[in-house]
């Protein structure tokens, strides 16, 4: 019992079934008490069905189709902020590194433009810009920027001043110590920067849909909200856009993976019998190794000195 | 320096006994004068870390700076690597200045802690001081390998450092020390958070790779008994200010073993040493 209860796909089910029944008892509630013709919270079977059903929507598409087009249009702007913002923040963490001065003037003030709420700002980047698409990148690249700076310039920070005195003992140059040893060693910081800031991305490109109507998850969104559409639609492309941003998540998981060998799962494993009881054995076994090479003299001596 | 840049394809002799120098044994390879260095604390108070060491050591003689906490042997060190200012005196390393013995990547250095890069593997991590001296490929990974096989972890050479226990990883700290052959190792309390075991097998592979390889060594411990065991001579220093307080030779016969430590001879040297500290005993 107790093994099954520490297995992951078991915490993952135990929330699945909690959630479920919360959510339906939630929706029978309030089907019980709604004043409109429609329900907002539909049951979870009528969702299902409704990304099942082949009825059209609007002319041409039905609900799944109209949520998997306007995904991509989403994602791909989504991404394309999240690049850019991923390229600003390391450049300007690299440039906070190089220089205490840049740091200690754009620092703070990187901050603030956090501070701005993204519903404030949306709406001046675009009427700045004049186009949606542009301000929905620029809002994305917004978001993404600062966690990754952030992180990346506090990786940076993380190389330790031994680490330092050794490259200097080695003579290195500036250009080596950065290649060899500054920027690998941020690299998992670089990481959670864009862990954070990858679902951040999608949720800041959604957001821009909502004002304006040119396709987009977020421009659907609204539609349906406001009865244009069908209310399932509406809730079609709120698990979507969470499953959207977990598996954005997931995306840079895997990406540290493979560009951190070091953090190669297979190297994380430390149950009894694995590597380390290995590691362990073997470290014994060149000892003993090593020891025959002493010759017997020195065999003896250790174990009469013990 | 530029030759230096050229890639050292024909210095890759990967005997276990290359480059043993036979050299003049009174030839001087440090040199310490009037040496002073002085650190401001905090509230900006001068403190002062070592006043008036004067001191000499000879190529290939192993050293042992010993003495209490915040005695200076540390700065000691440092100073000479070219990692802290002298404020008083001068140190000549080989006739030359320690920042040009430094640009000239003849200095080694072993930390107490064993500052391993966790993205390299542990050839890698061996290879690295090799790769920014512009060796080829093939050279590096020969010169690690046998490197590896001294310290006695060829079986890890494709681990990550993580995967190593502590004795382990200093174990590779002291290889990439030597991989590099330096003219002059400087070890700071290279053992110290070992056990007693692992120091214990580790002093026996150091004197083995001294040997073989005939560097200036200098070692900073504040471990009595592992100074004696391992040096030629122990300079003692005493702190508040730091300084030298004197300089005991140590005539045990080489090679030394484990079962040394139990004459009476190592244990009068111990003594010796103990109460040279200024101020009685420590």
């Amino acid at each position: 019992m107790k093994k099954i209860v520490q297995k992951k796909w078991f915490s993952i089910l135990f929330w699945v079934v909690v959630l479920a029944v919360i959510w339906e008892i939630a929706a029978s509630f309030v089907a019980a008490t709604k004043r409109g013709p429609e329900n907002i919270l539909p049951h979870l079977y009528q969702i299902i069905g409704a990304a099942f059903s082949t009825q059209k929507v609007n002319q041409t598409m039905t609900a799944s189709q109209l949520v998997l087009s306007s995904t991509a249009t989403t994602v791909f702007r989504a991404a394309l902020g999240f690049a850019i913002g991923v390229v600003t923040g390391f450049i300007l963490a690299f440039l906070m590194k190089l220089s205490g001065a840049v740091e200690k003037i754009a620092f703070p003030y990187l901050m603030l433009i956090q501070m701005i709420p993204i519903l404030g700002m949306a709406p001046i980047i675009l009427s700045i810009t004049g186009s949606i698409n542009v301000s929905r990148i620029m809002i994305a690249a917004i978001l993404t920027f600062y966690p990754v700076a952030t992180n990346t310039l506090e990786g940076f920070k993380s190389v330790e001043k031994e680490k330092y005195e050794l490259m200097a003992s080695y003579a290195a140059k500036k250009r080596s110590l950065y290649t060899k040893v500054l920027i690998p060693q941020c690299m998992p910081y670089f990481f959670t920067g864009m862990k954070i800031s990858a679902p951040m991305a999608i949720t800041a490109a959604i957001l821009v849909d909502t004002l304006q109507g040119d396709g987009g998850l977020g421009c659907v969104l609204s539609q349906s909200l406001r009865h244009a559409m069908s209310i399932y639609v509406f809730w079609l492309i709120v698990f979507f856009s969470a499953f959207l941003g977990i598996i954005s998540w997931k995306l840079m998981g895997w990406l540290e993976i493979l560009c951190t060998p070091q953090k190669r799962p297979s190297l994380r494993k430390k149950r009894p019998g694995s590597s380390e009881e290995t590691l362990k054995r073997k470290e014994i076994k060149v000892c003993t190794r090593e020891k025959s090479r002493f010759g017997k003299r020195f065999h003896r001596a250790e174990v009469s000195g013990q | 320096m530029t030759g230096l840049m050229k890639k050292r394809t024909n210095t890759a002799q990967v005997s276990k006994y290359a480059e043993a120098e036979f050299s003049d044994d009174n030839e001087i390879e440090i040199e310490v004068k009037d040496l002073g260095v002085t650190f401001h604390d905090n509230s900006g108070n001068e403190v002062q870390a070592l006043t008036g060491i004067n001191l000499e050591i000879k190529k290939g003689e192993f050293i042992s700076l010993v003495g209490p906490s915040g005695c200076g042997k540390t700065t000691l060190l440092r100073t000479i690597a070219d990692l802290q200012e002298p404020t008083d005196g001068s140190i000549h390393v080989a006739g030359r200045l320690p920042r040009e013995e430094r640009m000239m990547q003849k200095f080694g250095i072993v930390f107490q802690q064993p500052v391993l890069f966790d993205w390299r593997t542990v050839q890698k991590n061996v290879e690295l001081p090799l790769e920014l001296m512009y060796y080829s490929k093939k050279d590096r990974r020969d010169r690690a390998k046998e490197m590896l096989e001294m310290v006695g972890l060829s079986d890890f050479a494709d681990s990550y450092p993580s995967q190593l226990s502590g004795g382990m990883q200093q174990r590779v700290n002291i290889a990439r020390a030597f991989a590099i052959r330096p003219e002059i190792l400087l070890m700071d309390e290279p053992f110290s958070a070992l056990d007693e075991f692992t120091k214990e097998k580790l002093h026996e592979d150091l004197l083995r790779m001294w040997r073989q390889t005939n560097k200036t060594v200098l070692f900073v411990t504040h471990n009595i008994q592992e100074a004696v065991f391992l040096s030629d001579r122990i300079c003692v220093l005493s702190p508040h200010p730091g300084r030298l307080s004197a300089i005991v030779d140590v005539d045990l016969p080489r090679p030394r073993s484990t079962e040394m430590k139990f004459t009476p001879e190592f244990n009068a040297l111990v003594e010796k040493v103990r109460n040279s500290f200024e101020g009685g005993s420590i």
